[in-house]
């Protein structure tokens, strides 16, 4: 697992919606650059045009369509879904063994050399994006990769690089300023949101929108960085190993000793007849918690 | 006669209740094969949106605590030394040993690249709940089978491999339990990242301490109706009295439970907890009938004194937990509009290792002796 | 485009109107957001609520085929409010010039009409004139001769309430297109139209066009930067082809075809060649000797030569209407022995398409050089016909695609850019410049043993290299022209074999060759000025000068001159396309419409050169429907017309099968979208677009929907009086049912790009469009007819 703590230069996502046409040039550079099966499909799969239902093992990015009408007014939005490249990856942490690494440069890649498939990291994902293999008998996971192997090769992913308009690919400081001056000089224009700047504790793709986020079918996400929700306990595992053990060790000994001093002292007592009293000093178990 | 024929006579004299189980067995393996030929999208119901199904959710979760007895007891027998539970010890420990074996069997059908699994001994991921669980599995199971030995070596005679395990014996009860408190705790761990997913009946902080808590409560409830079933079915002799004992400590522990359960609901999560008639009633049955109920119950001596009435109870207990694993890892994380229910496939797995399971019981308790052991009276120096 | 791409950024009003730029021109509208971002507002008017349409500060429905109501009512608003920019109107167009006495319109006629022939005589559609030829003016504009006055009055009858009558159009959005739009009258600001084929593909197509320049002309949008009015043209190198004449009635560089009555070069010159009185006219089209001269010596080099008018009897003449329409009606006539479709797919992209492919039955043999097999190519075994009745001989060439050949392509901006091999063509795919070439020399070898009128052929110059294909690089030389002798022009000297610099050294006395005048600096001494890749941007305004080239003489904003005040002084100083240094006594900027100096200056010129009269044409006898642009109905109709008796346009005779709005009650439109090309072999081909976009979908209303008794999704059957073809139903508030004369008409859109072959099948929009075209331009009327839809599919 990276420690890292900063993360403004990695390379991040400005996905614009107000900016975006819905032109889908992104979700089919993503399939040429990775050479994704294209699904069979019918008519179309929600509103507007739609295509493929969802992002799945062969489909690592895909524009979301909204079509309707909102007091009068009709709305026909698009949205790109893709992997967050979260600064501090929930996939990353409940790996077990450590497929996905957040790259320095900023994209969250997976190593399927590693992977055991046990689909930890889909439970664990907040956006719900690393897909799985179903349709094989040994699968592995499928997520977009950010495109690690143009990026640490200095050129822009497929997606950002086919993009006509809505997407601007840089360091992640630089994209925020460059959305809050979006927001600030055209403040009607959006919602007043920099959605990725906090979202699940950060991430390396950022969007505006002119529409509440949860119209275009955003799911909630908490601002803190997953992996703490889980290390807060399992930084205890030692502590617990430790007590438990050593108070059970310390609880049997005395025990033990009690039986063995009831036993001296019946032979004893059988032996003379007198019976001499004495008391064991007991030991406090030892109880040393660390982190 | 040859070992074939002799295995097969074996079995022709078996009670028919035992060829259904082997039927079950073989039944199940055949399901795991489709698995691995088909895949797992076209075995199971499993999906992107469903990524763990039945398997994850009884097969490791909800089996890990329900073999939890083997270090209650052993803990409970050794180091608070109530040596008058002795002879519960070693069924527990088969029954123990036969569940983790088990679990592994499920986590192998349920990984991806079942034959990468040892990786996670390579790759060292400290962060994973999963990579701890893994770990403390295949420690535990070890110390089981060490355990597990005694009654072995015993059949056959071997002095001296008996000599050391006696000596082992206090040593690998205490790393049961150390152990056993680690993961048991750890499949809680497993649902803390959930932290969007999961509904608020469900999720808090504590899970991890109630996952460890209920395990030891439903740990003892599982001897309790196993020393029960045996005496019913196998002819052992009755235990009741020993299992009154275990019977006045479960108030306790299940009390404690219940406890933290109120707490972690009141304090340390924050609703909306009753948006889903549905997850509400089984929150509900969970709790009151799967814990609070049981919990009244052992409190009162004509429970404890009843088998009928003692072996109910913890049935109930039982029960709560089973339900409160499901909850957790399955249908607190449901999506209403696309529902989970499991396959055919899966179905059969896991109704072959619930079988699998007590059909080694069986066996086991057939050729070895795992009752007639009173180690005060036998003398191996 | 008399802009280009780039300069769209500019624009502080951007009016997409018959156009969907987001999906079909994606990367234009990197610049049009652009402009967004620095304030501009963006309208879109469009039957449809597109992607264009998702992204526009205003959108306004309209019904097809009503665009001349819609600006006819705008022009009005700006004539009645008085929103013209003055000087720019009375210095740069014609809105002073006295018409005609003779002149007149009534009830939708014009004078000069004759309703046996669907025509006009033009004789009254002309300039008041001196006693010299002179044409009279009235820069007071307050004559009632005048075209300022003879247009008021007439647009005075587009009110916006009855405009919205006929459209369609919400009143308050039609309002709110207006007052933006038309705040665009000042010289600091500046509006440019975004148009395409929802404008063109009408029985009055140009006249829609037309409408939409006389706008921007009286708000003094031409010529600016960020202003002009913009075709988006279509295949990446339409442009192109028709520069090198691809339509029946051009030669390359849009110089006539001869008619059947030009019975020598002289006449034809004489005819061709417009004239001028006015000596401050450049009348630019007065060089068409030379111009003309120089593609026939291109044609035929050394054979042609003064004394046979340059072999002037070789070319054919043309003796009626070549255009696609009509060439198809003969085929269905069998009119044809044999047919070549390169690059075209016709039984797709045709309209009443079925009909085409019946056509093509009758064919003896037929050739089609493509990347794919087509619906053409293998219309011989389209679903329901039997192979056995069909005797065609179909020959199927596999074609080499854009990037696995070298050349130029001209996009819309009039910049010929060079593109290289990227790849070698697979398997036997040959370039079609390979294709033409073998074509040529086997035909000439036959003509050599012999034939009727054999000439043409084997004295046509052929000189491209023994290379395996044509040396496009030759090909692109001979283009721009070279010159044949030693001559010297103004003092400078140019040796044999030179190739010309400019336009202007063309020769009309056999001098000088140029395959096509327009391109002439293209390749020039200093080498191929279309591979050029400089990046230098002095202007500010990324016209990118040294990027390719451009024609005319790498202007890169047509009538710049009008850019200016009549000191030469930039109208918009914030935005500065060209300006008169006068010190240098030169202009400064884009390469200027001709250099003269400014028009307070003697010895100048007007600045709309291209035109004898040199100003820009609010009244225009150029077209054959009317000098003004005037609402009709289109050829099918739900209703009848509002703003005057006649009904249809009168210059474009009425066929027989048209539909009864009682039997075919909805409004059909054609479209396209971002994820499949034209009539498809190209992606219906591709996977991953398939996957996008895999059936034959119609758009239409809630309401029709619920009329209907349709889900999203459910089959439907489309039919008009032509066919009918299954769709699946996409129901969408994107289309909304249109209050037209007091009822509400129903409309449904189709994306034209399915047929029977390739990955992707489903049913051809144009198996219910109408073979009926464009008085002008004879483009068909794709985008406005009548249909039925009904539930569940019957077709098979
Ligand atoms: N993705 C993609 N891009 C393309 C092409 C393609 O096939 N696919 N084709 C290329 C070619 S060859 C061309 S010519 C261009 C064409 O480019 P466009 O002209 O933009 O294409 P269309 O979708 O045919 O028509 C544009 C719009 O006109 C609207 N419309 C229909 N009738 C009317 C009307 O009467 N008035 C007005 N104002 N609007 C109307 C339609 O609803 C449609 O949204 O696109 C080029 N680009
Ligand atoms: N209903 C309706 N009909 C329409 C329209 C509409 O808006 N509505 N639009 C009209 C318009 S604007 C147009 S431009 C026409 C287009 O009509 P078409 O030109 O007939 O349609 P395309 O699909 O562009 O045909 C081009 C063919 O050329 C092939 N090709 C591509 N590159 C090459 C090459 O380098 N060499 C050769 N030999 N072949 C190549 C392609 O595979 C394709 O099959 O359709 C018209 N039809
Ligand atoms: S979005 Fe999900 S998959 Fe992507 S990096 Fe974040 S946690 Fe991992
Ligand atoms: S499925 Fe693979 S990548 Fe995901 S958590 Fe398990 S091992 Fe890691
Ligand atoms: S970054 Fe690369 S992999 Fe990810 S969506 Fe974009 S193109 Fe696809
Ligand atoms: S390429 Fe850009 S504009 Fe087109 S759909 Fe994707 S994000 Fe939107
Ligand atoms: S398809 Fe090609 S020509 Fe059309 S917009 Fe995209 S890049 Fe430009
Ligand atoms: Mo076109």
């Amino acid at each position: 697992m990276s420690s890292r703590t900063d993360f403004s230069k990695d390379k991040a996502f400005l996905i614009d919606m107000t900016k975006c046409t819905g032109c889908r040039g992104c979700q089919v550079a993503c399939k040429q650059w990775n050479q994704l099966e294209a699904e069979k499909t019918e008519f179309f799969t929600g509103e507007g045009y739609q295509n493929p239902p969802a992002m799945s093992e062969f489909t690592f990015t895909r524009i979301k369509f909204r079509d309707y009408e909102k007091n009068g007014q009709n709305e026909f939005a698009f949205y790109k879904e893709m992997c967050m490249h979260c600064d501090e990856p929930a996939c990353a942490s409940v790996c077990p063994v450590g497929a996905f690494l957040k790259t320095p440069e900023g994209p969250v890649i997976y190593r399927a050399d590693r992977c055991i498939g046990c689909r930890f990291c889909m439970i664990a994902c907040p956006f719900g994006v690393p897909k799985y293999e179903w349709s094989k008998g040994l699968p592995l996971v499928r997520k977009c990769t950010g495109c690690y192997s143009r990026v640490k090769e200095g050129l822009k992913p497929a997606c950002a690089t086919t993009c006509p308009t809505a997407i601007t690919y840089g360091p992640r400081d630089e994209m925020i300023k460059e959305a809050e001056n979006r927001l600030a000089k055209h403040p009607d224009k959006y919602i007043h949101k920099v959605y990725g700047k906090e979202e699940a504790g950060g991430t390396s793709v950022i969007y505006l929108t002119n529409l509440p986020f949860d119209e275009l079918g955003f799911k909630p996400v908490t601002m803190r960085p997953l992996p703490g929700y889980t290390w807060q306990a399992l930084r205890l595992v030692p502590a617990a190993f430790l007590t438990v053990g050593g108070g059970l060790s310390a609880i049997s000994w005395i025990n033990h000793r009690k039986d063995r001093l009831k036993k001296e002292r019946e032979e004893a007592a059988a032996a003379e007849g007198k019976n001499s009293a004495c008391c064991a000093p007991t030991e406090p178990a030892s109880e040393d918690k660390e982190d | 006669m040859t070992a074939a024929k002799y295995v097969v006579n074996e079995i022709k004299g078996y009670h028919g209740f035992i060829k259904f189980l082997i039927f079950l067995v073989v039944l199940a393996a055949v399901a795991s094969l489709a698995r691995f030929v088909f895949g797992l999208g076209a075995t199971t119901n499993m999906n992107d949106t469903y990524p763990w199904g039945l398997w994850i959710s009884f097969d490791v979760v909800t089996a890990v605590p329900l073999a939890a007895g083997a270090f209650t007891l052993g803990a409970i027998v050794h180091c608070f030394n109530i040596k008058r539970l002795e002879p519960l010890v070693r069924p527990a420990i088969v029954t123990g040993f036969l569940g983790y074996s088990l679990v592994c069997v499920g986590l192998i059908l349920d990984l991806g690249q079942p034959h990468k699994g040892w990786q996670v001994l390579r790759y060292w991921n400290l962060h994973s709940p999963m990579f701890e669980v893994s770990m403390c599995v295949m420690a535990y199971t070890t110390v089981l089978f060490l355990e597990f030995l005694s009654p072995v070596a015993e059949k056959f005679g071997w002095h001296l491999p008996l000599r050391v395990l006696r000596w082992l014996e206090m040593p690998l009860v205490i790393a049961a339990a150390a152990i056993s408190t680690l993961h048991q705790s750890s499949l809680g761990t497993f649902f803390l990242i959930a932290v969007d997913k999961l509904h608020s009946l469900w999720y808090n902080p504590l899970l991890p301490l109630l996952f460890w808590v209920s395990a030891i409560c439903s740990g003892m409830c599982i001897i309790i109706i196993e020393a029960t079933s045996c005496h019913k079915w196998m002819g052992q002799p009755n235990e009741g009295e020993l299992l009154r004992t275990l019977a006045k400590i479960l108030p306790w522990t299940l009390s404690l439970y219940i406890a933290l359960r109120i707490y972690s609901l009141l304090v340390l999560s924050e609703g909306p907890f009753f948006d889903f008639p549905v997850l509400t009633l089984s929150f509900a049955l969970e709790l009151g009938v799967g814990f609070i109920l049981p919990m009244i119950m052992f409190t009162q001596k004509s429970v404890r004194e009843d088998d009928r009435r003692r072996v109910i109870a913890a049935s109930l207990v039982v029960f709560g937990l089973v339900l409160n694993r499901f909850n957790v890892s399955m249908f607190g994380m449901m999506d209403p509009n696309q529902l989970y229910y499991p396959s055919i496939v899966e179905s059969l797995v896991t109704t072959g290792i619930i079988a699998g399971h007590i059909l080694f019981f069986v066996l086991i308790a057939k050729y070895f002796p795992i009752f007639e052991h009173h180690p005060e009276t036998v003398d191996y120096s | 485009m008399t802009n280009h791409w780039n300069d769209i950024q500019h624009a502080d009003v951007i009016l997409c109107i018959g156009s969907n730029p987001a999906e079909n021109h994606p990367i234009s509208f990197k610049y049009v957001e652009k402009a967004m971002d620095n304030g501009a507002k963006l309208i879109s008017v469009d039957p449809r609520y597109t992607r264009t349409s998702s992204k526009s500060d205003i959108y306004a429905q309209l019904r097809p085929g009503t665009d001349i109501a819609f600006i006819g009512g705008m022009i009005n608003y700006v004539l009645q409010n008085d929103l013209i920019q003055k000087d720019y109107v009375v210095d740069y167009t014609n809105a002073s010039f006295l018409i005609d006495d003779g002149f007149d319109f009534n009830d939708g006629i014009f004078s000069g009409y004759n309703a046996e022939t669907f025509t006009y005589a033009k004789d009254s559609w002309k300039y008041k004139t001196d006693k010299d030829g002179m044409a009279l003016r009235d820069k007071t504009l307050q004559d009632p001769r005048c075209v300022y006055q003879l247009m008021k009055k007439h647009y005075s009858r587009y009110t916006p309430a009855l405009v919205c009558e006929i459209t369609g159009t919400a009143i308050q959005d039609y309002m709110a297109v207006i007052r933006t739009f038309c705040s665009t009258g000042s010289p600091d600001k500046v509006a440019t139209i975004m148009y395409a084929m929802g404008t063109t593909q009408h029985t009055y197509g140009t006249q829609n066009v037309r409408i939409y320049a006389m706008l921007q002309l009286l708000l003094g949008n031409i010529g600016m930067a960020g202003g002009g009015i913009n075709a988006l043209r279509g295949e990446a190198n339409v442009q192109g082809s028709t520069d090198y004449a691809f339509l029946y009635h051009i030669l390359p560089g849009y110089l006539k075809v001869p008619d059947f009555n030009h019975v020598d070069y002289a006449t034809f010159l004489d005819q061709t060649t417009p004239k001028s009185s006015d000596p401050n006219s450049a009348n630019w089209w007065s060089n068409t000797p030379k111009y003309m001269t120089s593609l026939l010596k291109a044609f035929w080099g050394d054979a042609a030569t003064e004394k046979n008018d340059f072999c002037y009897d070789y070319l054919a003449k043309k003796s009626g209407n070549y255009s696609f329409i009509h060439l198809m009606e003969r085929l269905r006539a069998g009119g044809f022995e044999g047919l070549f479709c390169m690059g075209t797919n016709p039984v797709v992209g045709g309209p009443d398409a079925s009909s085409i492919a019946d056509g093509l039955g009758k064919l003896k043999w037929m050739v089609a050089a493509d990347l794919w097999e087509t619906e053409t190519s293998i219309f011989w075994k389209r679903p329901g016909v039997d192979p056995k009745t069909i005797d065609t001989e179909v020959f199927l060439l596999p074609a080499a695609s854009s990037v696995e050949k070298m050349g130029s392509i001209s996009n819309s901006g009039r910049w010929a850019q060079w593109r290289y091999k990227a790849v070698n063509p697979p398997g036997h795919a040959e370039s079609d410049a390979f294709i033409v070439d073998q074509m040529f020399k086997r035909i000439k070898a036959l003509y050599e043993k012999g034939g009727v009128f054999p000439e043409p052929i084997v004295n046509l110059s052929w000189d491209y290299g023994n290379g395996h294909e044509p040396d496009i690089e030759m090909v692109a030389k001979e283009c721009n022209g070279t010159f044949l002798r030693d001559v010297e022009i103004k003092g400078k000297r140019y040796k044999k074999g030179e190739q010309v610099p400019s336009f202007a050294l063309l020769q009309d006395d056999g001098s000088t060759k140029s395959g096509n005048w327009l391109y002439c600096g293209s390749y020039t001494e200093e080498g191929n000025m279309m591979q050029r890749r400089g990046l230098e941007d002095p202007t500010g305004l990324e016209m990118y000068h040294n990027w390719a080239w451009c024609w005319p003489v790498n202007r890169r904003i047509l009538y710049n001159r009008a850019s200016v005040d009549l000191n030469g002084k930039p109208l918009n100083p914030k935005k500065v396309v060209i300006a008169w240094n006068a010190v240098t006594r030169k202009w400064e900027g884009d390469v200027p419409d001709g250099g003269w100096a400014p028009m307070s200056e003697d010895g100048t010129k007007n600045p709309f050169i291209m035109l004898p009269e040199g100003y820009g044409r609010l009244f225009s006898a150029g077209l054959n429907d009317g000098p003004m642009p005037e609402h009709y109905e289109p050829m099918e109709s739900p209703v009848a017309n509002m703003m005057s008796g006649q009904q249809t346009n009168p210059a474009v005779s009425v066929l027989g099968k048209l539909c009864n709005s009682e039997k075919f009650p909805y409004v059909g439109t054609t479209y396209r979208v971002s994820e499949h090309w034209q009539a498809g072999a190209m992606t219906r081909n591709l996977p991953w677009l398939v996957e996008l976009v895999p059936d034959m979908f119609v758009e239409l209303s809630e309401q029709l929907a619920e009329w209907k008794g349709l889900k999203n999704g459910d089959m439907v059957t489309i039919s008009t009086e032509r066919g009918s073809i299954e769709a699946r139903a996409l129901i969408t508030s994107r289309i909304k049912p249109l209050r037209v004369s007091g009822r509400m008409v129903e409309q449904v859109g189709l994306p034209w790009h399915f047929g029977y072959a390739g990955l992707a099948k489903g049913g051809s929009a144009n198996v219910l469009t109408m073979a009926v075209g464009c008085a002008n331009s004879t483009i068909p009327e794709y985008k406005a007819f009548l249909c039925n839809i009904e539930k569940g599919g019957d077709v098979a």
